[in-house]
């Protein structure tokens, strides 16, 4: 069932985001390629890490190893989007 | 609305009494809840205690125990074996059904729905159940990004990982399952609203409370009259 729409990976990634951080859905909707997450969104921290990458497999269909989790890839929203498309569209 | 009835009272577990809380007239129609394990626990609890207090308003009395080493038990986690916490259910439901002359109906959430089996009830109602792999998975995952081992669980034992790595929602009588809808499982109703077991900072949401206590509600009437 994986997504095969890059506008529909982003609005996943958006609406986990929201749910798994707790934060406002219209806060999110804001966030741009250059918004930082990891390490400057206090949210963001290594607790929430391991429940964002989960929600992410199931809702977008997809197997994230551990080796491909690190402080870059989650540093911005523009990065955790390039990742996810990367899994999702392949 | 009136204040629920809460109190505290104590049931056999495998290492030594624990505690169960109790919300709700004793006299009630009786609910036994299943917690979810390890950190979602905690992510859970305000939640579950208000889905408890709902049901406690609309004329049930709900259960909620503590397993050997969680909670207030004075079993060390390392002690703490799946077996024992399978056992604790099982007993936890016991004093339940003797202190109410009838059998609960079983509500069990998230890593709870692996155990909820060892419970005798009048049905079983499971929250988003899930494979116990998908639980051990995110704990091994909890170090990515430089958090604590295992959530900060690192002293479960090696047993006890392996078997919740191994342990799936068993086949039960009476079933009910209900899931978010964000999730894919299959289920036998879905609802809008957070995953709250994910969120690093636990919250709570009156309405995902309000619907588990109506759909709750409804279907120990129909294990009731089944």
């Amino acid at each position: 069932m994986a997504l095969t729409d890059a506008g529909e990976v982003e609005a996943t990634l958006r609406a986990v985001l929201a749910d798994v951080l707790g934060l406002d859905p219209a806060r999110v909707a804001r966030f741009d390629e250059s918004t930082e997450l990891f390490g400057a969104l206090p949210e963001f921290d290594s607790l929430a890490v391991a429940g964002l990458l989960t929600e992410l497999e199931e809702r977008l269909g997809i197997l994230i190893e551990d080796h491909e989790v690190d402080a870059e890839m989650m540093a911005s929203f523009g990065s955790l989007l390039t990742f996810a498309r990367a899994k999702t569209l392949r | 609305m009136s204040v629920p009835a809460q109190s505290y009272a104590q049931y056999q577990a495998a290492n030594g009494p624990e505690w169960l809380l109790r919300i709700g007239d004793p006299e009630a129609a009786p609910i036994l809840f299943v917690p979810p394990l390890f950190e979602e626990m905690n992510r859970t609890r305000a939640l579950l205690v208000a889905t408890m207090r709902g049901l406690a308003a609309d004329g049930h009395c709900c259960w909620l125990p503590d397993l050997s080493g969680t909670g207030e038990s004075l079993t060390s986690l390392p002690e703490a074996k799946w077996d024992d916490w399978r056992h604790d259910v099982t007993n936890a439901s016991k004093h339940v059904a003797v202190a109410h002359g009838q059998a609960p109906l079983i509500a069990a959430i998230r890593g709870g729905c692996l155990l909820d089996d060892a419970a005798t009830g009048s049905g079983h109602w499971r929250f988003a159940p899930v494979p116990g792999a998908s639980l051990a998975r995110d704990l091994d995952r909890a170090s990515l990004g430089g958090g604590a081992e295992w959530a900060g669980y690192h002293d479960a034992s090696a047993v006890l990982r392996q078997a919740l790595a191994a342990a799936v929602p068993a086949g039960v009588e009476l079933l009910r399952t209900v899931r978010l809808s964000t999730d894919a499982g299959a289920a036998d109703a879905k609802l809008e609203g957070p995953a709250l077991w994910r969120r690093s900072e636990p919250g709570n949401s009156s309405e995902v409370a309000a619907a588990l206590a109506r759909d709750i509600a409804e279907w120990r009437q129909t294990c009731a009259a089944s």
